[in-house]
């Protein structure tokens, strides 16, 4: 594989993470404007972890992890009652809040002789665990898709299992669900820590492979592009953010097709899927029909 | 003094905010959906109107009419392809997740005009006739641009013809009544697919004139009108309260107030942080916004 191929593959695998955390919300019935502000925290934390405390990779991606869980509990605790737009929009305000306050955060130190940390607006130089520790661009692809790998298959495994339909039950009819017993409250509470870990997992790979972030990396197109992902690949299956992450990097971006015009042909098939399937393209009756053909041929 | 005079520019800018919030408010309201690509249309628009601008000596009139009527067409094309195919259908399964659809095929054709808008011209900064080459009117210590008043006398005159339309017309019949029970309203005979549309192309039409004033206002036009008018707008109609157009008006003039002040005092970082935190407790505390302390006003159904 070439090096350009590598990049376009790693891409892929990094913003299936946030595309992932939109669907999981999603499924839970809430739209949210503001996945990419703990994609943001990720990356800053985990920065923070590896450049300037000098942690190992691992243990500053759990430190981010949990930053992220932690930021969306909080965003969500008085927000996740809200439906629809406002729910939108009030993750919107938080993600914004969080995107200017780290343009605020200036924490910078010498670190082998070069000054690297969190400089406002200025971004976040310097994040260079993989260099130093050697890593080719092909183990670290090798890494995030195994990560990702991981990721999913606990995700279809969740799915399949009851906590999975009570999520999807909670998204279809919130009332319904608390009469019959559950918890609606405390169940998306649960579902947003998932999705702010995952998305602040993805933050962590793209500030490591970058080396350098800046707070506008994480404004509102990137939030709205992982929904786009999420919707367009289908909410049926975990496997629907991935398709929709690969049609707009992989198909779109990488090859080049239609330079200059990416985004007028991106938008039109977007909206056009989205009129023939509003639930995207692997939506639950696409899933469940490709779940029967695989069922009968396998034995 | 300071206070005085940031007042003023804060009523002006709120002006601007109020009617784009105004345009999305008339939308929500009706249709129960957020048009993402609002702005985008209106920087479309303007775009166009300073597309020929560059290539005639057309006066400013012309370049409003280009600009509503690009605003429009640009809308109904957002309508057709996200709006109308995504309307409710009561029995339909799929519709439960519709009002997302249409909310994500709204941003992806934002994402489309704004490309189209850079193609057309891609340089990052354009001259925009300026409505008013003068000096600003002195009023004692206070300085007063001329714009700014034709922003707020524009603004006051659009409102007007609105509330007028909406009271007395049957045009504004019908969008009440649709705003009511869009059910109920179909089995009147409303034509009720030819009235969204007509709502549609009036919000384009009041989101036009208002990028247009913005941008003669300013002189000059950038591509970030787009995103900045999206979120203005969102902004002061969710502090107004979703869907009421006094509460859109008062967010809008309350919006530009709250910035124009914390700008001076705090600086233009602050001012957003400022913002952003008003709206979030607003929706935590009371997500019928501004609207909801006075439901005996409105016309429209606040959406508490």
């Amino acid at each position: 594989m070439d090096e350009y191929t590598i990049g376009v593959l790693t891409n892929i695998g990094l913003f299936s993470f946030i595309a992932l955390s939109a669907y999981l919300l999603l499924l839970a019935g809430e739209l949210s404007f503001g996945q990419q502000a703990f994609f943001g925290i990720g990356a800053y934390v985990g920065g923070i972890g590896t450049a300037l405390l000098g942690w190992p990779l691992p243990l500053a991606a759990l430190a981010a992890m949990a930053a992220g869980a932690a930021a969306q509990t909080l965003v969500g605790l008085p927000t996740l009652r809200l439906r629809g737009l406002y729910f939108a929009m009030a993750t919107l305000a938080a993600a914004e809040m969080i995107r200017i306050v780290l343009e605020l955060i200036h924490f910078q130190r010498v670190v082998d002789g070069a000054l690297v940390g969190p400089d406002g607006t200025q971004g976040f130089r310097g994040i260079r665990w993989i260099f130093e520790h050697g890593i080719e661009p092909a183990a670290f692809l090798a890494l995030v898709w195994s990560l990702l790998a991981c990721v999913v298959l606990l995700l279809a495994w969740i799915e399949r299992s009851r906590l999975g339909a009570v999520v999807r039950m909670v998204g279809e009819d919130p009332e319904l669900a608390a009469v019959l017993g559950i918890d609606v409250g405390r169940l998306k509470l649960g579902v947003a820590a998932v999705a702010g870990a995952l998305a602040a997992l993805g933050g962590v790979l793209f500030a490591h492979v970058n080396t350098y972030v800046e707070p506008r990396n994480f404004d509102i197109m990137l939030g709205v592009h992982s929904l786009a992902y999420a919707l367009i690949g289908g909410l049926g299956t975990v496997f629907g953010p991935l398709l929709g992450v690969a049609l707009d990097i992989g198909a779109l971006e990488s090859t080049r097709l239609f330079h200059g015009y990416r985004m007028i042909v991106f938008g039109g098939v977007v909206a056009l899927i989205l009129v023939w399937r509003p639930r995207g393209l692997l939506d639950e009756r696409a899933v469940d029909w490709l779940g029967r053909r695989l069922w009968r041929r396998t034995p | 003094m300071d206070f005085a005079q940031n007042t003023l520019d804060g009523l002006t800018s709120g002006a601007a905010y109020a009617l784009l919030a105004v345009g999305f408010t008339l939308i929500f309201g009706t249709l129960r959906r957020a048009n993402l690509a609002y702005g985008a249309c209106i920087l479309f628009g303007v775009y166009i109107a300073t597309w020929v601008a560059q290539r005639s000596d057309a006066g400013l009139a012309t370049l409003a009419l280009v600009a509503v009527a690009a605003c429009v067409l640009a809308g109904a094309y957002v309508e057709r392809l996200c709006f109308a195919p995504h309307r409710e259908r009561r029995g339909n399964q799929v519709a439960s997740g519709a009002g997302i659809a249409a909310m994500v095929a709204s941003f992806a054709l934002w994402m489309q005009f704004e490309e189209a808008a850079t193609l057309l011209l891609p340089r990052h900064m354009y001259a925009f006739p300026a409505l008013y080459e003068g000096a600003p009117l002195a009023l004692g210590p206070l300085s007063l641009r001329v714009e700014a008043i034709v922003l707020f006398a524009a603004t006051a005159c659009l409102l007007a013809v609105l509330w007028l339309v909406l009271q007395r017309s049957r045009f504004g019949v019908a969008v009440r009544a649709l705003i009511d029970d869009p059910l109920a309203a179909g089995l009147c005979g409303i034509p009720v697919a030819r009235v969204f549309a007509l709502v549609f192309a009036l919000a384009s039409a009041i989101g036009g004139i208002a990028g247009f004033l913005v941008v003669a206002a300013h002189g000059q036009v950038t591509p970030h009108l787009g995103m900045w008018a999206t979120l203005k707008g969102m902004l002061a109609m969710m502090i107004g309260g979703l869907g009421s157009l006094p509460g859109a008006v008062l967010g809008g003039f309350l919006l530009g107030l709250l910035e124009s002040h914390s700008q001076w005092y705090l600086g233009p970082q602050s001012r957003d942080l400022i913002a952003y935190l008003l709206l979030f407790t607003l929706l935590a505390l009371r997500p019928g916004g501004l609207a909801s302390w006075m439901t005996r006003w409105t016309s429209t159904r606040s959406a508490s």
